[in-house]
């Protein structure tokens, strides 16, 4: 009896002390819940004053693209402005991406930091600068392409009220279409086509010549920019704008979208992409294209360098053209380009810095690099498939062209953008479905 | 009293770092995974909402069904090639032992993501497994193998079996040494031939080895991630999703950190479920 009695009691110990520590976990339950710990200030913007004060200063740039870029802007700066000391600061981009919300909302946040998918989201908060001032002062409209601008004033709300900017780009990316003039000779072509027919019935003479024609990497984000291609040349830009932005009633399932995604399946169909598009990465299948193993190739000016190198004058660059020979000139692209933190204690120095980004000799370093200048007059154009690309990117620039990727439309679109083509390739969604998909994730971030 | 607790001492550091690494955010985990919390932006308490999308979501369940296709090639096919290859090498002892299970041996010393790396290349377009078919006039049936719906999952299986069976047979190898060999000699002088010895006396001996190893393995498939993430993200579809990719991807790219958290839970105790009964299996019914 005391036996028991004494187990009994041994063991009412530890519950006596799990019920302690449940009750004061519930009591300490507002102070748990999680990020409570940093409270946002709503958003912030930057001091209308842009003169830097004339003293030593140091900043911290976190960044995640073209590390020797960065390095030779920096230096270039401090040509400029010997006592602003810049600190760069190296991430690999998924890394980047993946971390960049947690460190521009710590204590410690780099005062200036490289704009990625979500900085929306912290503008919002107030964790990023809104550089509208510096804009007006500095006059950036006139330095700096309006539609990358744009795809830098925030989303939602943020872009309905006012024009906010919370970054400022320094390079610029964009995607088209590549192709080997040799082969597309063969082909009996002759030249870029003028229209999407006509560019449907040079795709169909490649695959009558035995050859493949489009070379798609669909593995990862290949098969995103071919539909984006499509769609971009097939729905209304302000449409597939407000879509990206979030706007009220914005929707991606419409007639045009419907047979630009409808377009891609009758190409996959007809046996238009490389047999294995779904398993081979954007790199591999530009080193497919090197090799002639396709005439056509969907990528980026990313990829110019490399193919120039590799092809020389072989390679060719266009635009995926419009239903009319008349129609405007539109791509996809983004641009590396740079945000301020709200926690700098010098907004002049980084705005100086910022500045600088728009400025010829920023221009040549960009170019140096393989990415396109925000002030395309302020470089000569290069020779070869880098030069077919700044032309092609020059009659973008002045149309008004370039659009968003589709994945900036909300931070978890990417994956199913990137299943939703494999799918689409292999016969495995209909295009209504794949649409339906990609409204869903919209509305889910966009509620509405 | 004071003798009694003495020996808590000595767990003492080992039992502090366990809580603090391994129990505290695990509890944290859990805990989490009763908000709808962004990473960043202070969370809202949801309940179990987070668990029914888990059961609800058909991604999410498709996910975990992949992740027990996966058990069959993380874990029944390298224990029968480790019990296949023990039967081989451990009748007999001959030179060069060292040598075949150093080489069986090295895919666990790859770090996954290289074997992942190594492997999208074998699997490649113009990778070794589709020249070999084609030099033997399958050119048919050649294909990208991590880009197919249908064969993917199956072709991201066949690198785990590759990876695991060097470390079945290890464990089995091990465990063959520990039988006495007098139960050999007497089984051969009652004339049993290789099989029956391997069936009679080697097989039963290795019940325990056999237990871990369903076990590691079984974790190893459904708490897989490097080599999934290296070699096809996910795809083609969503047909080689598997849980782990999906808390990953969940907590840092969408920004459901609770979702991901009920996820990481509910695979968790799916683990641990499965865990006890293979133990609750192999015990030695005495």
């Amino acid at each position: 009896m005391t036996d028991t009695r004494f187990q009994r009691r041994r063991r009412r110990v530890p519950t006596a002390v799990c019920t302690l520590a449940l009750a004061l976990l519930l009591t300490a339950c507002t102070a748990l819940t999680p990020g409570s710990d940093t409270g946002g200030n709503g958003p912030r913007t930057v001091p209308r004053s842009t003169a830097v004060p004339d003293e030593d200063i140091t900043l911290r740039l976190t960044f995640a693209d073209a590390p020797v870029m960065v390095d030779a802007l920096i230096a270039a700066f401090r040509k400029k402005h010997p006592r602003i000391t810049i600190e760069p600061s190296y991430t690999q981009f998924a890394d980047y991406v993946k971390n960049i919300k947690l460190s521009m909302a710590s204590e410690t946040a780099p005062d200036i930091a490289q704009f990625a998918v979500g900085m929306d989201d912290i503008a919002a908060r107030g964790d990023i600068l809104d550089l509208a001032p510096y804009r007006d002062t500095y006059g950036w409209d006139r330095d700096f392409p309006a539609a990358n601008l744009e795809q830098l004033s925030g989303s939602g709300e943020q872009a309905t009220t006012g024009r906010h900017l919370y970054g400022v780009p320094a390079g610029l990316s964009m995607t088209g279409i590549y192709y080997n003039k040799e082969l597309a000779a063969k082909a009996g072509i002759t030249g870029p086509p003028k229209t999407l027919a006509e560019f449907e019935r040079q795709l169909a003479a490649v695959k009558e010549a035995g050859m493949t024609p489009l070379g798609v990497g669909a593995l990862d984000s290949g098969g995103l920019h071919l539909w984006a291609a499509l769609v971009n040349n097939m729905m209304p830009p302000r449409d597939y704008r407000d879509w990206v932005k979030g706007a009220d009633g914005a929707t991606i399932k419409t007639k045009e979208t419907l047979a630009a995604t409808d377009k891609l399946t009758e190409w996959s169909r007809k046996g238009y992409f490389n047999e294995s598009a779904n398993g081979t990465g954007q790199v591999d299948s530009t080193g497919q294209f090197t090799r002639g193993d396709s005439v056509f190739l969907i990528n980026g000016n990313w990829a110019a360098g490399q193919l120039a190198q590799a092809m020389g004058d072989k390679a060719g660059f266009f635009l995926m053209p419009g239903e009319k020979p008349s129609a405007r000139a539109v791509s996809s692209g983004f641009s590396v380009s740079y945000a301020i933190s709200s926690r700098t204690e010098h907004p002049e120095a980084a705005g100086a810095f910022l500045d600088f980004l728009g400025s010829p000799e920023a221009a040549k370093i960009v170019v140096a690099n393989g990415f396109l200048p925000p002030d395309a007059g302020a470089v000569p154009t290069p020779k070869g498939v880098l030069g077919e690309v700044a032309r092609e990117h020059k009659r973008v620039t002045a149309d008004e062209g370039m659009n968003h990727f589709p994945d900036f439309t909300a931070p978890n679109m990417l994956d199913p953008l990137r299943a939703g083509v494999q799918k689409l390739i292999a016969g495995r969604v209909s295009p209504g479905g794949y649409l339906d998909s990609l409204q869903a994730v919209w509305k889910e971030r966009n509620g509405k | 009293m004071g003798n009694k607790w003495r020996g808590y001492l000595f767990v003492l550091p080992a039992l502090a770092v366990y809580l603090a690494f391994a129990v505290l955010p695990a509890l944290h985990t859990a805990y989490l995974s009763f908000f709808d919390w962004d990473g960043v932006t202070l969370g809202s308490w949801t309940g179990l909402d987070n668990y029914a999308e888990v059961f609800q979501d058909p991604g999410l369940r498709g996910s975990v069904l992949n992740a027990l296709v996966l058990v069959v090639f993380f874990a029944f096919l390298p224990i029968l090639m480790g019990l296949a290859m023990t039967g081989l090498l451990a009748r007999h002892r001959r030179p060069g032992m060292a040598a075949f299970r150093l080489l069986f041996m090295l895919p666990q010393v790859v770090p996954l993501v290289a074997v992942g790396v190594t492997w999208r290349w074998l699997y490649g377009d113009d990778g070794v497994l589709n020249e070999t078919l084609s030099g033997i006039g399958l050119g048919g049936v050649t294909r990208a193998w991590l880009g197919d719906f249908d064969w993917a999952l199956v072709a991201v299986g066949v690198v785990g079996t590759w990876v695991l069976s060097g470390l079945c047979m290890m464990l089995f190898l091990s465990g063959v040494q520990k039988i006495d060999t007098h139960l050999y000699e007497a089984a051969r002088l009652d004339g049993a031939g290789a099989v029956r010895e391997f069936v009679s006396v080697t097989l039963p001996h290795l019940r325990g080895e056999i237990a871990v190893a369903l076990t590691v393995t079984t974790v190893a498939a459904l708490a897989s991630f490097d080599i999934v993430y290296v070699t096809t993200g996910g795809g083609p579809g969503e047909e080689t999703t598997v849980p782990g990719l999906l808390v990953y991807r969940l907590a840092f790219s969408d920004g459901k950190v609770g979702l991901a958290s009920a996820l990481g839970v509910v695979l968790s105790l799916l683990i641990l479920v499965l865990v006890y009964v293979i133990n609750r299996l192999s015990r030695d019914e005495r």
